[in-house]
């Protein structure tokens, strides 16, 4: 007969720490992402701004047209980011501290959600943070925009 | 050429809707929430205004209600570009006086195109 001995004990205390442990996770690459998506938008005002004073002709038009679709697909960064944030939000709500509310990422914000969370948790937990946040590597872009319905639509009223 | 405040709080969506509008020609100031943007748009007069709905401090819905109580933005094309496309918020839009709904991602010759529809 087996027996389930060895499987550690899954209590509300783990579910928490994991849930914020979660959350921050999500904030942390939300935060990571938000340079390298701002470096390439200014790069492709650059790219725009030098573009302009070319003369029309064929190779202008291909170049104005590689700009917009770069300025289609960029968009994926700011729907995702949206998205992890209502995750963020929701995972929030498993935990009885509910995070601080971050509108943005800035510094300061990401200074106070840290010290919140290290006042909270074990010591045991600030490894499993710390190891969770330090493997958080590059996030590969795969296709282009979506095609949710709706999408890239415009209505006057 | 127009004068557009473009409101997003997102940093690379700001910078999109300013290259998109700014390669037609217009002059693009920007904002990262509705409050920013009020402040903005007493300094200085814009033809239209693009923004987004979800923002921190003020959202674009709220914008738009307070632009159209002053009468320099009563007949000013406000236009509301988001990810958001459900018919109860479009008509939240409406009511509070948006003169049109996008939906994101945009593409940038029509966006383009729509600005020069609602200038004229």
């Amino acid at each position: 007969m087996g027996t389930a001995d060895a499987e550690p004990p899954c209590g509300c205390e783990t579910l928490e720490v994991s849930a914020e442990a979660a959350a921050i996770l999500l904030s942390f690459a939300m935060r990571e992402s938000e340079a390298p998506a701002v470096e390439l938008g200014s790069a492709l005002e650059r790219l725009g701004e030098g573009l302009r004073p070319l003369e029309g002709g064929l190779v202008r038009e291909a170049l104005a047209r590689d700009l917009a679709a770069c300025v289609r697909a960029l968009q994926f960064h700011d729907r995702l980011v949206q998205q992890l944030a209502v995750i963020r939000n929701l995972l929030t709500r498993l935990t009885h501290h509910p995070l601080p509310q971050m509108a943005g990422f800035g510094a300061l914000r990401w200074e106070e959600l840290l010290t919140a969370l290290r006042e909270r948790l074990a010591a045991g937990s600030h490894d499993e943070l710390f190891e969770l946040l330090v493997r958080t590597g590059g996030v590969g872009v795969a296709g282009g925009v979506g095609g949710e319905p709706g999408e890239g639509s415009c209505e006057l009223f | 050429m127009a004068r557009i405040l473009a409101v997003d709080d997102s940093p690379s969506m700001r910078q999109l809707v300013k290259l998109a509008l700014s390669s037609g020609g217009h002059e693009v100031d920007v904002a990262t929430d509705g409050v920013e943007a009020l402040q903005v748009a007493e300094k200085q007069q814009f033809d239209v205004v693009i923004t987004d709905v979800n923002m921190p401090n003020m959202d674009g819905i709220s914008l738009v209600r307070e632009l159209r109580r002053r009468t320099n933005y009563r007949f000013v094309p406000l236009l509301m570009l988001t990810t958001e496309s459900t018919a109860e918020r479009k008509q939240q839009g409406k009511e509070a006086g948006a003169t049109g709904w996008l939906v994101k991602p945009f593409d940038p010759n029509r966006l383009l195109s729509i600005v020069t529809k609602v200038l004229t």
